[in-house]
């Protein structure tokens, strides 16, 4: 479904990534692991064309969108739930709901995907007319999935969904990211939460510095060494 | 998405209060006028700039240069090729409006930050008066004095001080009418959504350049045909006060002190900010040079600190607790959900 080849990319001249190449295939959940600096946004963010890549393709179904702009790949099904859960604070969580699915494609059959987002996340039932910045952190997370998923997405890609969150939301947002995986969505999941994101995934790559150091089978990459090493920066 | 926009078409309050204020030039002396219709000017300005600056969030300090154009352009236009000065108007607001998409597009392609943004606008508006001052053609230094008004509507003359208050009251209107309208399209939620976070604008596909050149183009248009009414109001077109960056200063303070973003809040800011300042002067003037400034900045800190968010906001929130602490006498507060 996805394929990455060679990406390059960093700001202003130093790059970040360093000739990533990277697979997901239909109806998977792959994870992308790595510490802090390791580049992990910054891929996620060449996904999503918000990152321009200085070298290295990006085919989405077999076609090339390396240069497409973040819009384009919205209408495409790429969709993106940013780092640090930015939903948009005065808005109701109706509204920030509405504003996931205004692309072009989400944009006929939103209504459907709202009330889908609602019955698979009740608690936003409750909050539907309240401002999304009183929400909790958690809440907050779970009105950025629910977004993400009135777009319509045929690539979701999740930036770091448990950070900051209190252990008992961490387990409750991988849940639903199980059941939208058993739906057969295809995920990205960003994490740096190793164990529950080995325990999650169906494959793995981990990345360091910029470039993947290791990758395969998730329940293989557990035992890795140089997992543990591209973690402990040894 | 609920219309603000159309309930306030249908207020009567709204409606009402105009045709009360239009009835201003009838019982107010020469100069309490003089200062309504200041105050109208900078309403409208005000307002102008919040789709940009408020709605948007981008802090454009280049608004000088599409008051300068409409007000110097179209007098220019006048003076110098005989143009009709409704014609000028229009002339100049296209100009103000391309300006406005290169500013956009400029920020967009060097990817600015808030604060280079700011910057780069100062640093188009502080080149506009240079220019302006430079070129003999555009008046120069010493300005441009537009000939006495008499009345020709067909010249762009509104005749009395009443004619001219009628012309910046619907002008003031029609900026805040501009603001609702935004607000309550899409558009509106997709420039809140850009002022909120970026990042996250594009991750649900919002076009960023398309909505802040739209925004933007609005704003510079409406704020050069109020340059040029304006211009026409004090019939000397002095380029060191029509284009230049400290009258952006002023109108950003007003849209901030009122409330940014909000329909009603730079007119607020500007009904406050406006009489005090002029009132200020006319009594301190005299008096000790400069105490009237000190002054009008005291107060300016004393609102800003007493209310971050702007006047409207604040005044909002109030109302809003006076309500609910009515309302939770009778009704037990709700008790919070526990955690999931």
């Amino acid at each position: 479904m996805l394929e990455v080849h060679g990406l390059t990319a960093g700001y202003g001249g130093n790059p970040v990534l360093e000739d990533v190449r990277i697979e997901i295939g239909r109806g998977k959940l792959v994870g992308l692991l790595g510490a802090n600096n390791a580049g992990k946004s910054t891929f996620i963010n060449c996904l999503s064309g918000v990152v321009p890549a200085s070298s290295g393709r990006i085919l989405f179904e077999g076609e090339d969108i390396t240069r497409l702009s973040p819009k384009s790949r919205v209408e495409r099904g790429i969709i993106q739930v940013p780092e640090g859960r930015l939903v948009f604070p005065d808005m109701s969580v109706r509204e920030n709901l509405l504003l996931g699915g205004v692309n072009a494609t989400a944009r006929p059959r939103r209504a459907e995907r709202i009330d889908y987002v609602l019955d698979l996340l009740p608690r936003l039932k409750e909050r539907i007319g309240q401002a999304a910045g009183t929400l909790s952190g958690g809440e907050q997370q779970m009105l950025a999935i629910g977004r993400g998923l009135v777009a319509e997405p045929r690539l979701l890609m999740l930036d770091e969904p448990s950070l900051g969150l209190a252990p008992r939301f961490v387990q409750y947002v991988f849940e639903i990211i199980d059941k939208l995986h058993a739906d057969g969505l295809t995920v990205l999941l960003v994490e740096q939460n190793l164990n529950l994101t080995l325990r999650h995934s169906d494959y793995c790559y981990v990345l360091e510095r910029g470039r993947v150091v290791v990758e395969g089978v998730s329940a293989h990459v557990k035992d890795d060494p140089r997992t543990k090493s591209a973690y402990l920066g040894l | 998405m609920k219309s603000e926009f159309f309930t306030v078409l249908r207020s009567p309050v709204f409606w009402g209060a105009i045709i009360l204020l239009a009835l201003g030039p009838f019982v107010l002396p020469s100069y309490y006028l003089h200062i309504a219709t200041l105050t109208l000017i900078y309403i409208a300005l005000a307002s102008s700039w919040n789709i940009v600056g408020g709605i948007g969030g981008q802090i454009s300090l280049a608004h000088s240069l599409f008051v300068g154009t409409g007000a110097v352009l179209s007098s220019a236009l006048l003076l110098k090729l005989g143009i009709n000065m409704w014609l000028g108007m229009v002339i100049a607001a296209l100009v103000s409006g391309l300006m406005g998409a290169i500013i956009s597009f400029i920020d967009f392609r060097f990817r600015l930050g808030h604060l280079s943004f700011a910057l780069i606008t100062l640093a188009f508006a502080e080149m506009g008066e240079i220019i302006v001052i430079g070129t003999e053609a555009l008046g120069g230094a010493s300005g441009l004095f537009l000939p006495k008004d008499k009345g020709d509507l067909l010249a762009f003359q509104f005749g009395s001080g009443a004619g001219i208050f009628w012309v910046m009251l619907t002008l003031a209107v029609g900026a805040i009418l501009i603001n609702l309208a935004v607000l309550n399209l899409p558009l509106g939620f997709y420039l809140r959504t850009i002022r909120d976070n970026e990042a996250a604008a594009q991750a649900i596909g919002v076009n960023i350049l398309r909505n802040k050149t739209i925004a933007m183009v609005i704003s510079a248009m409406f704020t050069s045909v109020i340059g040029t009414a304006y211009a026409r109001y004090l019939t000397f077109v002095d380029p060191y006060q029509l284009a230049s960056p400290v009258l952006t200063v002023e109108i950003v303070l007003i849209a901030t002190v009122g409330g940014l973003g909000k329909a009603f809040g730079p007119a607020l800011g500007a009904v406050l900010l406006i009489p005090l300042g002029e009132i200020l002067r006319g009594k301190l003037g005299g008096s000790l040079p400069g105490l009237h400034y000190f002054v009008y900045g005291a107060v300016v800190i004393a609102v800003i600190l007493a209310t971050p968010r702007g006047l409207l906001p604040a005044l909002q929130s109030r109302l809003a607790s006076w309500r609910g602490s009515a309302k939770s006498e009778a009704k037990k507060p709700s008790i919070a959900a526990p955690g999931a």
